[in-house]
């Protein structure tokens, strides 16, 4: 047992914090849910943060830590896939990495655009193949995710066979969504935790209120939990800790961000203040993998049959 | 980052489990529905713990100044899981290894180190401690229970509650108003529970017979060198000593395994089937393993030497948030477990009404989280 981050990873997180200063700020955008940074994700992989998975010394807790850090940016980076999932499939497939089910392919798509690689995970196995404008509908801008998301209109005739199992990029796909979801409830807590110590009513900050403050600090304790289960289960390689982490990710998201969003009254339904950036982000990451009740499945699965 | 136990850890846990499994009587299960505090419980603590004396295992993470044999806090938490795990054997005792022992080592005089710490490592004696009363609970500081100097003696008056192994304690650690300063008139008396003058009441419980008690002081006079620090100065030794035991009881593992050990039975008679039933089993367990992550990252803390703050608070409530979800998910699908159906869950779940309440109750915990982790600004008062 050993939890404290190790000499690569503290430098690996601080090297990110240096990088991503400028981007940490937010700016006055423009009325849209999504922010994107074409500079920021450019310097990222420029950087090889995007790759430390692949470094022996490094490995998926640094990744991990890494997508965590990037999630708590305002812009909508994929990140998490790339780091944690491409690996093991092939660390050359093009970015952005867009992993779909094979029966849920309605869904939308993170990141998905012509150019991205598709994975398509089905009982038969798991096949990719380069995303191109004819197969793909866009969400027209009128969509409410902060993500960029599109959706598939079909698979290609040709696909690209992957020797992976099905079983372990889920695996990886839980535990990249519950690091990346991790980071937005940390980044979403320190917006809500700003903005009420600061706002006053009743001549007082509203953050003084118990009625809020016990929530905050309950929407801490979860934060703090979600962030150790991602850890631990990109370390253990353990399906059961996988499936755990983004069922306690997901069930965390479903806790804390309509509460949020009533913390911040007014503002909170604003696209002036950034916290829907985080929050809208959890909202879509918690129907991952067929969802909370379903990675419950799984990890009931994993954990006692 | 490293989750797996290192193979030393791996051997530590393996030797207290055998010791256990040696040492434990064959119906140890039902016997141990007798509360942590019961008169039938500490009985059996006082010769278990002789022994784990003689295993070297009742107090091996204290520094080999003081007769451990200083292995660390890793050690110190897998012997703290595996006795809760079991029902904790050692009765009250764990409070004397946990911190009573540490904190005299600090702060008592040498007589009092000679008088109070060898019963201690022979596992011989049992502690109470004398702090919530009934108008000074959560808000411990308010506390009125009045010790006067009066030349070479001091004469306490008041009252104690909720006070665990008050009924069998041989000591009462006890924190009395010795001015009207709010925190710095709080001072320390080892006080033996067989002065005259004090009265224990036992207060029929939840956990089991003779867990709490009301603890009254009628002009009960004890020596001034029963004085433990100096006069005012309760509240650092205290805060201290906290350090040493901020997690508390390792409260998750208990939930883990009994949660584990319903599964089994649920299994048995074909109830693990249905999808309700295994979604909320796997909530329960994921609440368990994040109580767990989050406690072992404060105990890392302490293996790295640094201080440990209010995030212990968040690990705290965590294992409270598990704790209460398999107490729930056992008597929802397993209500005969409340009956005869399996003395451990019944055990677990007399027990588990209490992690939110002992050693700080949970809205305080949220407090010191509001203000101390979140540094949300604070409430009037």
């Amino acid at each position: 047992m050993q939890l404290s981050l190790n000499e690569d990873q503290t430098q690996v997180l601080d090297f990110i914090d240096s990088l991503t200063r400028p981007y940490a700020g937010v700016p006055i955008h423009d009325v849209s849910f999504a922010m994107i940074s074409a500079e920021l994700d450019a310097e990222l992989v420029e950087g090889g943060f995007l790759d430390v998975g692949s470094v022996l010394e490094l490995g998926p807790v640094t990744a991990a830590l890494v997508v965590e850090k990037l999630a708590r940016l305002p812009f909508a980076l994929e990140a998490a896939f790339s780091a944690i999932v491409r690996p093991a499939i092939d660390p050359e497939l093009p970015r952005p990495l867009c992993l779909v089910r094979e029966t849920e392919l309605d869904k939308p798509v993170r990141f998905l655009a012509p150019g991205a690689s598709v994975v398509v995970v089905g009982a038969q196995g798991v096949r990719s193949f380069t995303a191109s404008a004819d197969l793909i509908r866009d969400d027209g801008g009128e969509s409410l995710y902060a993500y960029p998301v599109a959706f598939l209109t079909g698979l290609p005739a040709e696909t690209r066979a992957h020797g992976i199992a099905p079983s372990e990029v889920e695996r990886l796909w839980r535990v990249a969504v519950a690091a990346e979801a991790s980071g937005l409830l940390a980044a979403a807590l320190q917006s809500v935790v700003t903005y009420t110590s600061e706002r006053k009513q009743f001549g007082r900050p509203i953050a003084t209120f118990q009625a809020l403050r016990h929530r905050m600090a309950e929407a801490q304790v979860v934060t703090n939990a979600a962030y150790w289960l991602a850890m631990k289960a990109a370390a253990s390689e353990s399906a059961a800790d996988a499936a755990m982490a983004l069922n306690y990710a997901q069930e965390a998201a479903k806790r804390v961000v309509y509460d949020y969003h009533q913390f911040l009254g007014g503002m909170g339904m604003t696209l002036e203040h950034p916290l829907h950036l985080w929050t809208y982000r959890l909202r879509l990451l918690t129907s991952e993998l067929g969802g909370r009740g379903t990675n419950a499945l799984a990890a009931a699965s994993a954990l006692w049959d | 980052m490293e989750f797996e136990w290192t193979e030393e850890q791996d051997a530590f846990r393996h030797k207290i489990r055998d010791f256990l499994v040696a040492n434990l009587p064959d119906d140890w299960e039902k016997f141990s529905e007798h509360g942590p505090a019961s008169p039938a419980l500490t009985a059996f603590a006082r010769e278990f713990c002789v022994k784990l004396a003689h295993a070297g295992i009742l107090f091996p993470h204290w520094p080999v100044e003081m007769g451990g044999e200083g292995l660390g806090p890793w050690e110190q938490q897998i012997l703290a899981e595996e006795m809760w795990i079991a029902g904790e054997p050692r009765g009250g005792q764990y409070m004397n290894v946990n911190w009573i022992g540490p904190t005299l080592e600090k702060y008592g005089t040498p007589e009092q180190k000679a008088q109070y710490l060898t019963p201690i490592t022979q596992g011989k004696s049992l502690w109470c401690q004398g702090f919530s009363e009934p108008d000074a609970g959560s808000d411990l500081a308010s506390l009125r229970t009045r010790a006067t100097r009066e030349g070479e003696v001091y004469r306490i008056n008041g009252q104690k509650i909720w006070t665990s192994y008050a009924g069998l304690a041989d000591t009462c650690f006890l924190l009395t108003r010795t001015s009207d300063d709010r925190k710095k008139g709080i001072t320390i008396l080892l006080v033996p529970m067989d002065t005259l003058g004090i009265t224990v009441r036992q207060i029929p419980s939840l956990i089991g017979e003779g867990d709490i008690h009301e603890v009254f002081f009628d002009d009960v006079t004890v020596p001034v060198s029963a004085r433990f620090g100096e006069e005012g100065q309760a509240w650092e030794i205290i805060a201290y000593s906290l350090r040493n035991e901020r997690l508390g009881i390792p409260r998750f593992t208990l939930a883990r395994a009994a949660l584990n050990r319903a599964v089994e039975m649920l299994k048995a008679r074909g109830g693990f089937a249905s999808e309700a039933v295994r979604i909320e089993a796997a909530r329960c367990m994921a609440l368990c393993e994040a109580a767990g992550t989050a406690n072992y990252a404060i105990v890392q803390k302490r293996v790295d030497g640094l201080a440990v703050g209010p995030e212990s608070s968040s690990a705290r409530y965590a294992t409270v948030m598990a704790e209460r979800a398999v107490v729930e998910f056992v008597v929802e699908f397993l209500p005969e477990s409340l009956a005869d159906a399996s003395p451990y869950l019944k055990m677990h779940h007399q027990r588990g009404i209490v992690a939110g309440v002992a050693s700080g109750a949970a809205e305080i915990q949220l407090n010191i989280i509001a203000s101390e982790v979140l540094e949300l600004p604070r409430e009037p008062r």
